[in-house]
């Protein structure tokens, strides 16, 4: 069949500006829902970058813009305002845990096309997508460190396969790593590159997510056949696919995110393009699951009961012995915890007993989702408390005596005297603290817990 | 040492721990009394390495955690007493507020509490709160960014002798990933009671070290061997490591430390038997699985090892050598405990 081309394009400028006001609106209600949690943070720096010109507009970057003086011309006002800001949002974001789909399996799609080469975003298109691919493997790993990555290149008209499905970050890097194996040529082709990425996804087990992600500066797709089946086909096999166009709003890629329940985004910026990438880093809400829980006994098809084993760490002063992977001297490794096998790294199949090895802090990094922290209230006054301790119980700052009147909406849920109180064991806590417990620590002092 | 180094220690207070370790039954038994002073001369010994030093002590006791002593407020000259000619003057104020401060809480203490757990996890959140503060004010205010203001190569000194406590685990793994992001190291000494599996994963994770203490009467001597040394310093020194780290976890419904787990593919909680519904996220799993995984654990011995307390992992087992390290125990209690369904990890 010969290469038919899709120019059902929008490339008029106002077309897209309103598109993506419509975007950012259907966000604000995701958020409301109670859907999303951390889009508060994305939706805003959204509207901070439609403020700013188009990259090719813009003569140079202008990160201070954001941050204004206050009157006295010190930052202290700005600052406090985005912790103002991260506090609304956490007390937006619902309490109870969400389910999220922790193995995830992801085929990042790059466009190698010859629109690539284009300079509106510095240093060029190409060199700024290999250097946010690069950090977002490796952000996308340290949040998700069982899942696994991919990479397929769009080429001279079809999918190049430039890294297997891998768990491990270096592997997925060293795939990224040979700019020149990576020179952008020809046409991409959507469908070829999808289709390769569908292959070879299928064999995974239902319980895992199976994702693509599409970084895509070219305005045209040069496919085989009908795209449209091939979006059918990634409908039937639960695919998610989320774009990140650099050129402008194409149609069929909004199509593809839309109907698989994936996100869609222009970069305008150098910065935005970053901000879209990343936040396809968390890993997602389980969709529909409050239906699903309800429609009857019906058992999630999607979740599944893993056995696994967690091993024991052999430190490089034991006596070496043979690993089974590669039967390699070595003294470090993993023994398997139930046929005492020596493996070279974790999280893998053991090889004589196929039980699935993975350290326990594997899974442990993904546990503060679950029981997240409650947030902690903005203490008003010091009226109805008796005995008010003078420090923060974390940190045992000294709080301050009096009352700073801080008019001004930009303070909504901020205390006055900066004392914020736990709901569970009532004591108070420092701003630093507040934000550090939420943020960092994901554990609250008072309660242990 | 060119550099100034923080030092947070935590120390583990529970009284009915520090009454088992001090009977003469032990081979070496240490009293809280004897402790105390060869800790004192070691915290004395961080002080008086370099000016700028600074140190905070954290006390876990039961049921509660509270900041001993930080070198960054200020103490009441009354507290100290008549002047002693023969004592540095900060030494005696820093073993005088902390004796007292340990004096005060141990009062306090009422015969309930002493059986509430130990505020371990409390201790260490409050001691990377500290230490958070006070890197970020040194760090957000420009012009005091100045050697004495900067906290760095932060660590964290953790002296323990209770058994770990496996309803803190998800805290303590919380902790660990907070002290990775704060580039924070966790030393763990071990005195007394079986080996610690949460804070083996501590110490390694923060590229830290754990000493189990063979001989606790030479507690003083680990102390300035291994502990007081900046980890900058360390490689020179080489310093014990750890002999092998157990990456065990703790299931959720049981907290029993377990090292073949079944967990949920949702939300990844770990339990140690199959069960039709996780308890966290309400998942249901199919049948067939429980069917599969139910046929495929080993009948008698999974049960079993469940249910060992990370006691009895032995301490030295011969290393890859083809057999098993388990050792099979007899003590009958190879139940199967029924799912639980409210069982969620706090
Ligand atoms: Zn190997
Ligand atoms: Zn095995
Ligand atoms: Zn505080
Ligand atoms: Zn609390
Ligand atoms: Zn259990
Ligand atoms: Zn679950």
């Amino acid at each position: 069949m010969p290469p038919r081309r899709i120019t059902n394009i929008d490339d008029s400028d106002s077309d897209i500006s309103i598109l993506d006001d419509v975007d950012i609106e259907a966000r604000g209600k995701a958020k409301g829902k109670g859907k999303a949690v951390d889009r508060g943070q994305s939706s805003k720096s959204k509207s901070k970058a439609k403020e700013q010109p188009y990259a090719w507009e813009a003569t140079y970057t202008r990160s201070w813009d954001t941050v204004q003086e206050d009157e006295a011309g010190s930052l202290q006002g700005a600052v406090e305002d985005l912790i103002a800001r991260g506090r609304r949002r956490r007390l937006l974001a619902p309490a109870a845990a969400i389910r999220r789909t922790i193995i995830r399996h992801l085929i990042l799609i790059l466009d190698l096309s010859a629109s690539m080469l284009d300079r509106d975003m510095r240093p060029t298109r190409f060199d700024l997508m290999l250097q946010y691919a690069r950090e977002f493997v490796t952000e996308w790993f340290d949040q998700n460190p069982l899942g696994q990555i991919g990479i397929v290149g769009m080429r001279s008209g079809v999918g190049e396969r430039a890294g297997e499905m891998s768990g491990n970050p270096q592997d997925v890097l060293r795939a990224m790593h040979e700019r020149h194996k990576l020179e952008p040529a020809g046409e991409p082709s959507l469908q070829n590159a999808i289709e390769m990425a569908r292959s070879s996804m299928s064999h995974l087990p239902t319980h895992s997510s199976r994702e693509i992600v599409i970084i895509f500066g070219s305005l045209t797709t040069c496919d085989p056949g009908n795209i449209h089946d091939t979006l059918d086909e990634c409908i039937k096999d639960k695919i998610r696919i989320s774009v990140v166009a650099l050129a402008a709003e194409m149609k069929i890629c909004r199509d593809l995110c839309d109907k698989t329940g994936g996100q869609f985004g222009v970069a305008m910026n150098e910065g935005h393009f970053k901000d879209l990438l990343f936040e396809l880093i968390p890993p997602p809400a389980q969709r529909a699951a409050v239906s699903r829980a309800a429609g009857a006994s019906a058992t999630n098809l999607s979740a599944d009961l893993m056995m696994m084993g967690f091993p024991t760490r052999l430190p490089n002063t034991s006596p070496p012995s043979l690993c089974v992977c590669h039967s390699e001297l070595k003294s470090e490794g993993f023994l398997c915890p139930r046929c005492a096998a020596k493996v070279c790294d974790v999280p893998t199949d053991c090889d004589i007993c196929g039980l699935m090895i993975v350290s326990s802090p594997h899974l442990a990094r993904s546990y503060h989702h679950l029981f997240p922290v409650k947030a902690y209230k903005a203490v008003e006054s010091l009226v109805d408390t008796p005995n008010p301790s003078p420090t923060c119980h974390a940190c045992s700052v000294n709080f301050a005596d009096v009352a700073l009147p801080k008019p001004g909406s930009a303070m909504e849920g901020m205390s006055p005297i900066g004392r914020y109180r736990c709901p569970d064991c009532h004591h108070d806590f420092c701003t630093d603290c507040d934000v550090f417990v939420h943020d960092v620590v994901h554990c609250c002092p008072g309660c242990g817990k | 040492m060119d550099k100034a180094s923080h030092l947070s220690v935590i120390l583990d207070l529970s009284p009915v721990q520090w009454h088992l370790f001090g009977q003469s039954t032990n081979p070496f038994p240490l009293s809280l009394s004897s402790f105390l002073s060869q800790l004192l001369a070691f915290l004395n010994a961080h002080t008086a390495c370099k000016d700028e030093n600074t140190l905070a002590v954290f006390g876990a006791f039961p049921g509660k955690s509270v900041l001993l002593f930080s070198s960054t407020t200020g103490i009441s000259e009354g507290d100290l007493g008549p002047a002693d000619a023969n004592t540095y003057r900060p030494f005696k104020m820093l073993d005088a507020t902390i004796m007292k401060s340990i004096l005060e809480e141990l009062e306090e203490l009422s015969g309930a509490q002493e059986e509430s757990p130990l505020g371990l996890v409390g201790a260490l959140t409050k001691a990377l709160c500290y230490i958070n503060r006070t890197s970020s004010a040194a760090s957000s205010a420009p012009a005091a960014r100045s050697e004495e203001t900067n906290l760095p190569d932060p660590r964290i000194l953790i002296i323990s002798v209770s058994p770990d406590q496996p309803s803190a685990y998800i805290p303590i793994m919380n902790s660990i990933f907070s002290a990775q992001k704060l580039k924070v190291t966790i030393d763990v000494c071990k005195l007394f009671g079986s080996d610690s599996v949460f804070l083996q994963q501590a110490s390694h994770l923060t590229g830290g070290s754990y000493i189990f203490l063979e001989r606790p009467d030479a507690l003083l001597q680990y102390l300035t061997m291994s502990f007081l040394p900046p980890p900058a310093l360390r490689q020179l020194l080489s310093v014990p490591t750890q002999d092998k780290v157990d990456f065990r976890a703790a299931c959720f419904c049981h907290k029993n430390i377990v090292d073949v787990g079944f967990v949920c593919s949702v939300c990844l909680s770990i339990f140690c038997q199959p069960v039709p519904v996780c308890s966290t996220c309400r998942t249901k799993f199919p049948i067939k699985t429980l069917q599969r995984l139910n046929a495929s654990k080993p009948p008698a011995p999974t049960a079993n090892r469940a249910a060992i307390p990370a006691t009895s992992l032995p301490r030295s087992t011969s290393i890859g050598s083809g057999t098993p390290r388990l050792t099979p125990l007899s003590n009958g209690n190879g139940t199967v405990h029924p799912p639980s369904q409210n069982g969620t990890p706090r």
